[in-house]
């Protein structure tokens, strides 16, 4: 297990350095000038070349790379060409916002599926069966952002319970509880509609496979026949993957939020690194792309981790 | 009839015959309800979108400020936008850009990763450490902030959107593929071949790709769907198709604005947008079932016991 896991963890630094280079070569292989883009064309070649001087643009690319490698080991991500301001600042303001997004989804996604996982393979080929498959299919199917537009419709515009906006925004210090809360409510439901469907069917799914083992037949054969004492037997193998996809899927949760922010007008990682793209910010979408890259490459360790800890077959 | 399917899946393992095994296939995809109406959903689609000119009853970006933001009638059976256009048209024409973008980047995807794949688990050693290496390393990012990144620095363009979103694709192809290759590798019909003689290119593209494609299969419908989504998602945060030229996405996303008062607006690229990618994944989970063989034994043995 340790061994397994000090493997693991001293492979961390070379998939870091290609996942530096990837990014490097996809923001660098493609057109467009940041310093002209931000100064427009009217302005004189002096300016521009000071200006692509102190970002070291003039350098040759592996230059900058190389540049870029050793800042970050310095901890500095640089500063954004357009805002004028260090990286590291702006991490500051959008990571805590994509995070609780990222854990307010994943909350909503893991107090559903439970429930719907295991009844479902409890009273397989029943109604409330049924019902799983059919929200686990329409959960793959409809993309987030139009599940996101649907909730606005019943539950913003007709119900009016939940605020569209207001992320970032009532973040002022004072307000209460559900002010804090409302906002993210729909853009959670609507961020964590696919994880929900991914758990169901997983839980679902190993919940159906304990159940047919031969320990539970062993369990049910010697009198064991109080419902709940089988069920959390039965739960507490059939959790195992449960719980490493949903370290999985958290990480994966932190990059995927551009769609929704655009929606409800979250200020998250997602749109700082759309609109870095549109102004060619290299230094924001590199320090940014990492971070999401970093926190999906740890989360994925996490679960592995878990998962050696949790089953005892499991031995590395 | 169970004990018909039975004999013909015996005779197929007795003398490999690939044409018998896809009509087969065929024939088990038809017999999943699911499957056959998403087949028939999505072929309408494919049909709507190629005869789109001679079908649409409307002009799809002719703007016509008299007739904006009409709800549903006889004329306009889905309203019309803010800008007079029939949204029936536009979704038609719409059909046109998702279903293209889809079959494109998947085909794009399949000639970047299927080759990468093979090579990588049938040639082994160095190069498939390096190759596979790079793939982990695309893997790491969430695709569709990869193909946000791509498609914004490249420029906001529909053939970007295919460029990225095949990129994006490939490399989750390559690591199947790869998979795929090394077990068929060890085969005993790829010894047995190699032993004739064989060279290594027959070897691969007769005998390995062959033996490796219905997972590959399975997998472009999965690239499909997530294609079909992905430009949607592109196109509504304005990467993809631009204004005026149709599309769900970007439909949908000047849909937002007139939510209260013409919320037919945003409904229609909704429900086309689920119906197509549900469509799709019925016909991907329909092919899976249908292209493995054990899941027919297994469904065998299920009418059977339903059967007693």
């Amino acid at each position: 297990m340790n061994r397994h896991f000090v493997k693991r963890l001293a492979q961390v630094p070379l998939v870091m350095i290609l996942v530096t280079l990837t990014i490097f070569i996809v923001v660098r292989s493609t057109p467009g000038d940041p310093i002209q883009i931000m100064l427009g064309m009217q302005t004189s070649p002096d300016a521009v070349e000071a200006l692509r001087k102190e970002f070291r643009l003039d350098q040759p690319v592996l230059v900058q790379y190389i540049y870029w490698i050793g800042d970050l080991l310095r901890g500095d991500l640089g500063r954004s060409i357009r805002l004028n301001v260090p990286v590291s600042q702006l991490l500051a303001e959008r990571f805590p916002i994509s995070l609780r997004l990222a854990s307010a989804a994943m909350l909503y996604a893991i107090a559903l599926s439970i429930p719907l996982g295991i009844f479902a393979a409890l009273k397989r080929n029943s109604f409330i069966d049924y019902l799983c498959t059919g929200f686990t299919v329409a959960g793959f199917s409809i993309p987030n952002f139009a599940l996101a537009m649907i909730l606005i419709y019943v539950f913003s515009i007709q119900l009016g319970w939940f605020p569209i906006t207001g992320i970032g925004a009532s973040e002022a210090e004072g307000a209460g509880f559900w002010p804090q809360i409302s906002p993210y409510i729909l853009p959670a439901v609507a961020l964590g509609t696919l994880q929900t469907a991914v758990l169901t069917r997983l839980l679902r799914s190993s919940m159906i496979d304990v159940l047919s083992q031969d320990y539970i037949r062993t369990a049910r054969a010697k009198g064991l026949a109080n419902t709940t004492t089988l069920l959390i037997h039965a739960l507490k193998n059939a959790m195992i993957p449960f719980v490493t996809m949903v370290a999985i899927q958290f990480g994966y949760l932190i990059g995927i939020q551009v769609t929704i922010e655009y929606v409800f007008a979250i200020p998250g990682m997602g749109s700082a690194i759309l609109q870095a793209v549109v102004t060619r910010d290299f230094p924001v979408i590199q320090g940014f792309t990492l971070i999401i890259a970093t926190f999906f490459l740890f989360a994925n360790i996490v679960a592995d981790v878990i998962y050696g800890l949790l089953d005892p077959r499991v031995r590395y | 009839m169970a004990d018909l399917a039975a004999t013909r899946l015996s005779d197929k393992e007795d003398d490999f015959r690939p044409a018998g095994g896809l009509q087969l296939a065929a024939r088990q995809l038809l017999r999943n309800p699911a499957a056959t109406i998403g087949f028939a959903v999505l072929t309408l689609m494919v049909l709507a979108a190629i005869f789109a000119p001679l079908i649409s009853p409307h002009n799809p970006i002719q703007i016509k400020l008299s007739a904006k933001l009409q709800p549903p009638s006889a004329v306009y059976w889905l309203g019309t936008d803010h800008f007079g256009r029939d949204v029936v048209s536009r979704l038609i024409y719409g059909a046109r850009v998702s279903l293209s973008v889809g079959l494109l980047v998947i085909l794009f995807s399949f000639s970047l990763g299927v080759p990468i794949g093979v090579l990588s688990g049938y040639v082994g050693g160095r190069l498939d450490a390096t190759l596979m290496r790079l793939v982990d390393a695309f893997l790491t990012f969430p695709p569709l902030l990869l193909a946000v990144a791509i498609v914004g620095l490249l420029g906001p363009d529909i053939q970007n959107v295919m460029i990225a979103l095949g990129v994006v694709q490939a490399p989750v192809l390559a690591r199947l593929v790869r998979a795929s290759t090394l077990a068929a590798r060890e085969e005993t019909y790829v010894t047995a071949v190699r032993a004739l003689g064989a060279s290594p290119t027959r070897i691969i593209v007769g005998h390995v790709l062959r033996n490796v494609l219905s997972p590959i299969v399975v997998q472009l419908t999965i690239g499909f769907s997530a294609a079909v989504v992905s430009e949607a998602s592109l196109s509504f945060l304005g990467l993809g198709t631009q204004p005026p030229q149709p599309s769900w996405g970007r439909d949908l996303a000047e849909a937002r604005r007139f939510m209260t008062d013409a919320p037919w607006l945003f409904l229609a690229p909704t429900l086309t947008i689920m119906l197509a990618v549900l469509s799709i994944n019925f016909v991907g989970d329909g092919l899976r079932d249908a292209l493995d063989p054990r899941s027919w034994v297994t469904r065998r043995r299920a009418t059977q016991e339903a059967d007693d």
